[in-house]
C-alpha cells in the first residue's frame, strides 16, 4: 500500500468527526441547555450513539445526523432537570446559567469573541438555526430535520435574524467578503 | 404564478434555500422589480458576512473540556490517543450513568408522567418518544442487571477493555483484517496502540451489525427494535447521472461502436471515499471507464507522426471464459515537463459556504499550492474566486512568484452562496486576456459541484462552457467534499468544455493529479478523440463496451468534424474493453433473429470478411489547434491467448472493470466473484510504481467486506 494513499479506516474516521465537530457540538448543546456540564454530557452521549450506530450514519456528511442526535440529548437534559427540580419552564434559562459561570466557558466555545457578541443579540431560537446555518453549514432542509421546526419556520426564522443583525452586518465594508 | 413572495422566501432564495416552483416563482419576481434584486443582494451579502463572522477564529482554542480528546489537529499517527482517552473518559461516564440508573429509571420508565419539554419550539415534534428510533432518550431504563452488576463490580479499566475488546485473548492472535496490514503499512507508526487492530475490528462489526452484544453500556439498550437513529436519507444531496449499462449488440445488425474517449478518473476516488467511509457506493457514482483509466498502464510510446500510439490486445474474458476481451488502448506521447509549453492557467476558486469544510477549501489550497510548485516564470497564474460574488484575487502573476500565489491561496476564505455561473465568466475572459498563442490555456476550476444562485440551470452553465470552449481555452474540474457533491454537473462541465475531470478526496490524489501526471493534465496534445470499431460478423457473434455509457457517440459523429469528443493530455494512457461473443455462439442479447429484409439484402459479407480479422479498430483526432481530424486505422486478429497469456496491464485492466462491474451489480458479472477478482488483480500487479494497485486491492476487500 501505498504510504500516501492509505486508506482511512473506521476508527480515524471516528476520531476526525470527534475532532472536527466536538466543538460545534458542545456550543450547539449550550444554546439549548446553557449548563456547560450538562451540555457536555450531551455531546458525550452523542458521541457514544456514534459509535453505535456508525454503519448508518453518512460518513461523508455525519453532522446532521450528529445535531439531530445531540438535540435530543440536550432536551433531556433539560427535561430531566424540569423534572427533578421541577422548575417552571420558563425559569430555565435563567436558572441554569446561573449555576455554571458560563462566560469563559462560552466565550471559549465561540469561534471569536465577535461570534459570540453577535449571537447574545438574537433570541434563543434564532441562535440555534442561525448556528447550524452559518456556522455548521446546514440546509433549511437539514436543520428542519434536526430541530423538528417547519422548513418555512426555520427560513422564516433566519429571515428574522438576518434582519435583526442587518445595521452589525452592513457596518463591514462590502469587500470584506472574498 | 402571482402568488405573494414572502420577505422570508426572498431571503432563503438569495441562500440557494428554495426549489422547484418555489424557486421558480421568486426568481420570475425578482427578475421583474429591481427593489426585490436589491433584497436578494443584501440578504447573500448579509449571509456573507454572518458567515464569515461566525466561524472567523480569532483565538486559538481554548481547552475547555476535562476530557482532553481535542487535540489540534493531529498528523496521522497521533489520532490514536485522543480515541482511546476518548473511549476512557466514555466509559467513566457510562459508568456513572450505569450507578445512577437504577434510582432514575422507576420515574423515566413512565411516559406519561413526563413534564413537557423545556424548550421553545414545536415540543410535540421534537420531544422523544419511546418509539422513535431516532431519539431512543429512554434507553436507560431499559438497562440489564448484567450490565450494571458488571460495571459496579470491577474496575474502569476492566470495564474499558470489555467494551470494546470482548473477545481480547483470542484477538491478539487472529487475524487483523485490514487493520495488520493497515498497521504493517507504516502509517499508524505508533508502537504505543496495543489493541488498535481489536478496536478496528469491533468497530467493524459494530457496523455490521454481527457483533457479539458485548455490554450493555456501549452496544446500548437491548431494545425491543434495534434500529438505529436513522438519519433521512434526504441528508445526503450528492446526484449522480443515470447509468444504464451498455448491452450486448450483435455483430451483423450493429456492425459499428463508436465512442469518445474519456480520460477523466473521478470516479476512482469518489468510489474509494464511500469505501474507505465504509459504504458502497451507488451504482450511478460508479462509471468503469473511469476507474479503468485512474491507473497508468505501462503502453508504448508513439513511434510515427500520431501524437498517441494504438494497442490491441485480446484474451480470454474472465468472468465468462467463453467470451473474449478486447482491449484498445491509447498511449499519449510524452513531454518533457522542463520543456513544458508556457501557460495561462486561471484557477477558478468556489469559496462559498458549502465549501467552509476541512476537506473541501483547505484541501483546495493545499492541492493548488502543490501545483504552483511546479510552475516556472514562463506560466502565468490568475486567481478568480466565487460565492455570492465574484472577484479577481490574484492578478495574472508568474510561476517564479511563489510568494505571491501561496499568499493569495492562503488568504481565501469560504462564506456565502455560490454562483458558479459569473465566476466563470470572468474567470474564461481573464483566460482570454491572457491568451498564450501555442501555449496551454486552461481555466481549473475547483468546487464541490453544489451551485445554488445566478447561473444555476445546468443547461445554462453547460450552455456558457460550450460557448467557452471554442475559443481555445481547455477545462479541468476538480471536484471535492462530500454530502452535497454535484457529480453529473461537474462531468458535463469536463465533458463540454474541453476538459478533464477529477475528484480531489486527499493530498495524495491531488499529488497524482497535479504533479505527477501535471504534463497529462496541463498540455492537451489532441482533441476531439473518437474510436470506431468495426467488428466483423464473420468472427463475431456480438459484443459489449465496457463502460463508457455517457460517451456514446453515433455512428455518423465519427466522421463529423464538428462533433465534440474527448481530449488526451501528454503521456496519458486511455484504455477501453470490449467483452466479445466468438461467431458461433448464440446470440448474446437472448433475442429471436430479426426476419431478413424484403427490400435489400444485408447478409451480404464482403471479400474482406474472410480476411481472418475480428474488427478494424478506427480512430479520428485533432490536433489541439486544429479543426480538421486526422484518421488511424488498426486491425484486428484474434490470436486466441488465454487469460493467464495476456499481459500484467492487460488483466489488471480487466480486473478493474470487474471491479466495477460488481460494484454497479452487474447483470453481465453474474457467477463473478470478489475472490476470483482479487485473484485477478493480484496476478496483474506489476511494478506497481506509486502503489495505485496495491491499493486497488484494499480496495477490493473492503468492498467484499461490505457487500456480503
Amino acid at each position: 500500500m501505498a504510504p500516501e494513499t492509505a486508506t482511512l479506516p473506521e476508527a480515524e474516521w471516528f476520531a476526525e468527526v470527534v475532532r472536527d465537530l466536538e466543538r460545534p457540538l458542545l456550543r450547539y448543546a449550550f444554546t439549548l441547555i446553557r449548563d456547560y456540564d450538562r451540555a457536555k454530557d450531551a455531546v458525550q452521549e452523542t458521541f457514544l450513539e456514534l459509535v453505535k450506530c456508525t454503519a448508518s450514519v453518512d460518513h461523508g456528511r455525519p453532522a446532521p445526523w450528529l445535531f439531530t442526535v445531540c438535540r435530543a440529548r440536550s432536551v433531556d437534559r433539560v427535561r430531566k432537570e424540569s423534572r427533578m427540580k421541577a422548575l417552571p419552564t420558563a425559569d430555565l434559562a435563567e436558572r441554569a446559567s446561573s449555576v455554571a459561570p458560563p462566560d469563559t466557558a462560552v466565550l471559549a466555545l465561540e469561534a471569536s469573541a465577535e461570534a459570540a457578541r453577535l449571537l447574545g443579540l438574537l433570541p434563543e431560537r434564532e441562535q440555534e438555526v442561525v448556528r447550524l446555518k452559518f456556522q455548521e453549514g446546514l440546509s433549511y432542509k437539514e436543520i428542519a430535520d434536526v430541530t423538528g421546526h417547519s422548513v418555512s419556520h426555520v427560513g422564516v426564522m433566519i429571515h428574522y435574524a438576518i434582519q435583526r443583525l442587518r445595521k452589525e452586518l452592513d457596518a463591514v465594508p462590502q469587500g470584506a467578503l472574498r | 404564478m402571482n402568488m405573494k413572495i414572502e420577505d422570508w422566501q426572498v431571503t432563503a432564495f438569495a441562500l440557494g434555500e428554495l426549489s422547484g416552483d418555489e424557486a421558480q416563482a421568486v426568481a420570475v419576481a425578482v427578475a421583474a422589480d429591481p427593489a426585490l434584486r436589491q433584497q436578494v443582494e443584501d440578504a447573500r451579502r448579509r449571509a456573507g458576512v454572518l458567515t464569515e463572522r461566525l466561524t472567523k477564529e480569532e483565538a486559538p482554542p481554548v481547552q475547555v473540556s476535562p476530557v482532553p480528546f481535542r487535540q489540534p489537529a493531529p498528523p496521522a499517527p497521533a489520532w490514536v490517543r485522543p480515541w482511546f482517552t476518548w473511549i476512557g473518559a466514555a466509559a467513566c461516564i457510562m459508568i456513572v450513568s450505569a450507578l445512577m440508573l437504577p434510582s432514575l429509571s422507576s420515574s423515566r420508565m413512565s411516559p406519561s408522567s413526563r413534564p413537557p419539554m423545556a424548550l421553545d419550539g414545536p415540543a410535540s415534534k421534537t420531544s422523544p418518544t419511546l418509539g422513535d428510533p431516532r431519539v431512543s432518550s429512554d434507553w436507560k431504563g431499559d438497562f440489564t442487571g448484567p450490565t450494571v452488576s458488571l460495571a459496579t463490580g470491577e474496575g474502569e479499566e476492566v470495564v474499558e477493555r470489555a467494551i470494546f475488546f470482548p473477545e481480547a485473548k483470542e484477538a491478539d492472535q487472529n487475524e487483523g483484517a485490514d487493520y495488520d496490514g493497515y498497521l504493517a503499512g507504516g502509517r499508524a507508526s505508533s508502537t504505543a496502540a496495543p489493541g488498535l487492530d481489536r478496536m478496528g475490528r469491533r468497530l467493524r462489526e459494530l457496523r455490521r451489525g454481527d457483533a457479539p452484544p458485548a455490554v450493555g453500556v456501549v452496544v446500548g439498550p437491548p431494545r425491543p427494535d434495534p434500529a438505529p437513529p436513522q438519519p433521512d436519507i434526504a441528508y445526503n444531496t450528492e446526484s449522480y447521472p443515470n447509468i444504464v449499462e451498455n448491452a450486448f449488440l450483435s455483430a451483423k445488425e450493429n456492425p459499428l461502436s463508436t465512442f469518445s474517449i474519456d480520460v477523466d478518473t473521478a470516479s476512482y476516488a469518489n468510489v474509494r471515499r464511500f469505501l474507505t467511509g465504509g459504504m458502497l457506493p451507488p451504482a450511478d457514482a460508479v462509471r468503469i471507464e473511469e476507474l479503468i483509466n485512474y491507473f497508468s498502464y505501462d503502453y508504448a510510446q508513439p513511434t510515427d507522426e500520431h501524437p498517441f500510439a494504438v494497442h490491441l490486445e485480446m484474451a480470454a474474458c474472465p468472468w465468462k471464459s467463453d467470451h473474449r476481451l478486447l482491449r484498445v488502448a491509447l498511449k499519449g506521447r510524452e513531454i518533457d515537463v522542463a520543456k513544458r509549453p508556457p501557460s495561462n492557467l486561471v484557477f477558478l476558486l468556489d469559496v462559498s459556504g458549502s465549501m467552509n469544510q476541512p476537506n473541501k477549501l483547505p484541501l483546495v489550497k493545499s492541492a493548488l499550492s502543490l501545483l504552483a510548485d511546479q510552475l516556472t516564470e514562463n506560466d502565468r497564474v490568475s486567481m478568480v474566486v466565487y460565492a455570492g460574488a465574484s472577484g479577481l484575487v490574484l492578478p495574472p502573476t508568474t510561476g517564479d512568484h511563489r510568494a505571491a500565489i501561496r499568499n493569495a491561496l492562503e488568504q481565501l476564505s469560504a462564506g456565502g452562496s455560490t454562483n458558479g455561473g459569473s465566476g466563470i465568466q470572468l474567470a474564461y475572459s481573464i483566460a482570454m486576456q491572457n491568451f498564450v498563442e501555442g501555449g496551454t490555456n486552461r481555466v481549473i476550476l475547483a468546487t464541490d459541484g453544489d451551485w445554488n444562485v445566478g447561473v444555476t440551470n445546468q443547461g445554462d452553465l453547460v450552455r456558457l462552457i460550450e460557448e467557452k470552449a471554442k475559443s481555445g481555452i481547455f477545462l479541468s474540474v476538480l471536484g471535492f467534499g462530500t454530502g452535497n457533491y454535484k457529480d453529473d454537473t461537474m462531468e458535463q462541465l469536463a465533458d463540454k468544455g474541453n476538459g478533464n475531470y477529477a475528484y480531489i478526496d486527499t493530498l495524495a490524489e491531488a499529488r497524482k493529479v497535479l504533479v505527477e501526471q501535471m504534463a497529462g493534465t496541463l498540455c492537451t496534445i489532441a482533441k476531439d478523440v473518437k474510436i470506431q470499431i468495426e467488428f466483423n460478423p464473420a468472427r463475431v457473434a456480438g459484443y459489449r463496451l465496457i463502460g463508457y455509457e455517457n460517451r456514446l457517440l453515433a455512428k455518423e459523429d465519427f466522421n463529423d468534424d464538428k462533433k465534440d469528443a474527448g481530449e488526451i493530455g501528454a503521456g496519458h494512457t486511455v484504455t477501453a474493453l470490449y467483452e466479445v461473443v466468438p461467431a458461433g455462439l448464440p446470440r448474446p442479447d437472448g433475442k429471436p433473429p430479426v426476419d431478413p429484409l424484403k427490400y435489400q439484402d444485408s447478409n451480404t459479407l464482403t471479400p474482406a470478411a474472410e480476411n481472418g480479422e475480428l474488427c478494424t479498430v478506427k480512430l479520428r483526432y485533432k490536433a489541439p489547434a486544429s479543426d480538421t481530424s486526422t484518421l488511424m486505422e488498426v486491425p484486428l486478429r484474434d490470436e486466441h491467448e488465454r487469460f493467464d497469456e495476456a499481459s500484467e496491464d492487460f488483466r489488471f485492466a480487466a480486473s478493474v472493470a470487474g471491479y466495477g462491474m460488481l460494484l454497479r451489480r452487474s447483470e453481465y458479472a453474474k457467477g463473478f466473484t470478489w475472490d476470483a477478482l482479487s485473484e485477478i488483480a493480484a496476478g496483474g500487479l506489476g511494478a506497481d510504481k506509486n502503489g495505485y494497485r496495491a491499493e486497488f486491492i484494499e480496495m477490493v476487500k473492503k468492498a467484499k467486506t461490505l457487500s456480503r
